[in-house]
């Protein structure tokens, strides 16, 4: 799993590519605790590269979530796959987070 | 079509186990959906295995594929602590918590899920997706 993390104006974005699992998910929770930690109000995940997602990756996605609405952030994801998308609206997650089509959608959602 | 994969219980294992599935599901001729959601279901069974059968112990997961006409199978069978997923009430959705969505997710992918808890020591799980199935 790669994970590019890159500052954009107030939005901090990450954007990931390969598979997000029970095997790589830490490495990601720990990337995104920095986030939470600096308190980063606007956070955009970009899913275009990530082919595959299990419960762990989920998982990750949920408890970041949370911990950034206690601080009042929010947090977008963007770019889902189809096979991706498809995994959040089977765990019924498409209802619980942010997903935008695009960055341009993204940026918008978290104005 | 049958196949006989022998695993050692990690998480690294498993990327490696779903590059070689791939090809194996094209060949049954489930759409790349259908596939994927074996590939998931399957992979959350085995991490099942590996966070909860064995934890750090470690151990030997066997996976027996097989396929016909009607139909795709797996059996997983491990050797370590007693585990019937099959007993885990359903979450209420969506969670507000961070996990419980494995054995969710394998139930809904999959067509048939069933557990066989008398061999000793361990578990076997057979999991079986239909090619009519619709996609979920």
């Amino acid at each position: 799993m790669k994970i590019n993390q890159t500052q954009k104006g107030d939005i901090e974005r990450f954007e990931l590519e390969g598979e997000l699992d029970f095997h790589t998910s830490p490495e990601l929770r720990e990337k995104l605790q920095d986030a939470v930690q600096k308190q980063i109000k606007k956070v955009v995940i970009v899913l275009r590269k990530v082919s595959y997602i299990d419960s762990s990756g989920l998982a990750t996605f949920v408890e970041m979530l949370q911990k950034m609405k206690r601080y009042g952030g929010k947090l977008v994801l963007s770019d889902l796959e189809p096979a991706v998308r498809s995994v959040f609206e089977i765990a019924k997650l498409d209802k619980v987070f942010a997903l935008a089509n695009s960055e341009g959608d993204a940026a918008q959602l978290l104005a | 079509m049958e196949k006989k994969f022998e695993l050692d219980s990690n998480s690294q294992q498993l990327k490696h186990f779903r590059e070689e599935l791939r090809p194996l599901l094209k060949q049954t001729g489930l759409d790349d959906k259908a596939s994927g959601e074996v590939l998931l279901a399957l992979q959350e069974a085995l991490t099942n295995i590996v966070r909860h059968s064995y934890g750090s112990e470690g151990g030997k997961i066997q996976v027996d594929f097989s396929e016909d006409a009607g139909e795709v199978r797996f059996s997983i069978r491990d050797f370590g602590h007693k585990f019937d997923l099959t007993q885990v009430p359903d979450p209420v959705l969506p969670r507000d918590k961070p996990g419980g969505l494995g054995i969710f997710l394998i139930k809904q992918l999959m067509d048939r899920v069933t557990y066989d808890g008398s061999c000793n020591p361990g578990n076997l799980l057979h999991l079986i997706k239909l090619k009519s199935s619709k996609p979920v």
